[in-house]
């Protein structure tokens, strides 16, 4: 099956105009040659966004849809409208696409069709380059895992601790936003949309809490947590072998054998991701357990090595 | 009303601006960059600058009475010359940040200061 980078890269080559369709994951839009927009249901959308800070109502949105057309975009009409600026608009798009791409390449199981011409509402206000678009997702990955290397918390409703580990926290507003909207049932992804911030900012400010000790993983939920739509999915199947990394234990180990220590942090996230959601299919992991007694155990010897250098 | 590329074009129409680069802060994300220094690497000093912001709004947070901080812009002089940073604020992520290195002999900071002030109420209305 073609990677969704080959054909990206292919279309980017022919300098095609038109949308592709991953399936769930989402829809890329490209104007010759260029991403111009992207929408994936893991990440808020660009009239999300601007619904939810108020600026603009839902049938401002759905009058400019049904306005636009070829010689007028919609995002010409918004900015005509005085509802935003074209520097606003450019940010908020530039922000959607860079979110939902991010959701939309690690996302297995689909089949990339592509139907030429088709145009996204707003029309283009930002060229992306595809191969600047995947640097910028893997840089994003680098920095979460440097953030707070596992990605258990990433699908499970955000619980923040009773009682805080330390004499005072310093929060960014965003994170303040996270905790203030967290009702023990939401997932970061469910605050995105809530927020009306993009997925990633959101999902790096759990991390952040994470690693300030401030969550704590919500009890037995571990092994029940489902993978939501468009997640990136950790099954080495279903990963080009290029990006397979190869410190890991190959899947065709038999069942029983110990589990091989993995290298650097890479490994545990991965180990953790597959765990959690892919139960069954990796029987030489050890199996995750929904103890939050283990995690809290980790994050305070993690919090007193820090604290030690 | 500005857009994001025009408003680039203006921070390097600034008297002695060398390099700028619009940056996401919260991810750390080079939105776009101008000037024509070859050896500047956008991704990483975007990435490298929004932390340092990040780093700075923390420890203002916990020296400040109140315990919450809103920087308006940064100053930082170094042996090349000074380097200005200026949060945005959007309604939809961010801060956005500019950038901006100006030449210590031919920049005037007041100026500079003022501009990127106009600027800001050009780009984004709050």
């Amino acid at each position: 099956m073609p990677t969704t980078e080959n054909v990206l890269n292919g279309l980017a080559e022919d300098r095609a105009t038109g949308a592709l369709h991953l399936g769930g994951a989402g829809t890329l839009y490209l104007t010759g040659g260029h991403v111009t927009c992207a929408e994936s249901p893991a990440a808020p959308r660009v009239e999300d966004l601007l619904a939810a800070c108020g600026r603009i109502s839902d049938h401002a949105v759905r009058q400019a849809m049904r306005a636009q057309d070829e010689g007028r975009p919609g995002g010409e009409l918004l900015v005509a409208q005085g509802v935003l600026t074209k520097g606003e608009l450019e940010f908020c798009v530039l922000g959607a696409v860079l979110d939902a791409v991010y959701f939309m390449f690690d996302a297995p199981g689909h089949r990339p069709w592509f139907r030429p011409g088709e145009r996204h509402w707003l029309g283009p206000q930002w060229y992306f380059d595809v191969t600047g678009l995947f640097q910028e997702c893997k840089r994003r990955r680098t920095q979460l895992d440097r953030t707070w290397p596992s990605a258990e918390l990433d699908s499970l409703p955000v619980v923040p601790v009773g009682r805080v580990p330390a004499q005072r926290v310093v929060l960014t507003s965003l994170q303040w936003e996270v905790v203030a909207c967290a009702d023990s049932t939401a997932t970061p992804a469910d605050l995105a949309h809530r927020l009306g911030r993009p997925a990633y900012s959101v999902l790096l400010a759990v991390r952040q809490l994470a690693a300030a000790g401030l969550l704590r993983v919500p009890r037995g939920e571990i092994a029940a947590a489902p993978a939501p739509p468009g997640a990136p999915s950790e099954t080495p199947e279903e990963r080009p072998a290029a990006e397979r990394r190869d410190a890991r234990v190959p899947p065709e180990a038999p069942a029983g054998a110990l589990p091989r220590r993995v290298a650097g942090v890479r490994g545990i996230r991965d180990a953790v991701a597959e765990g959690a959601h892919t139960s069954g299919t990796a029987q030489w992991l050890p199996p995750a357990t929904g103890d939050p007694t283990d995690v809290n155990l980790l994050i305070r010897l993690r919090n007193a090595l820090e604290a030690l250098t | 009303m500005l857009g994001i590329e025009d408003c680039l074009a203006e921070v390097m129409a600034i008297p002695g601006a060398l390099d700028a680069i619009m940056i996401d802060q919260t991810s750390g994300t080079a939105v776009a960059t101008g000037g024509g220094n070859r050896h500047l690497d956008a991704e990483r000093s975007a990435a490298g600058l929004g932390e340092t912001l990040r780093a700075m709004l923390d420890g203002l947070a916990t020296t400040s009475p109140g315990g919450t901080v809103r920087i308006r812009d940064v100053i930082i002089t170094t042996d090349d010359g000074h380097h200005l940073l200026k949060p945005l604020e959007t309604v939809f992520d961010g801060p956005l940040v500019i950038y901006v290195h100006l030449d210590s002999q031919r920049s005037n900071l007041a100026l500079a200061r003022h501009r990127l002030q106009a600027l800001s109420g050009r780009l984004i209305t709050m």
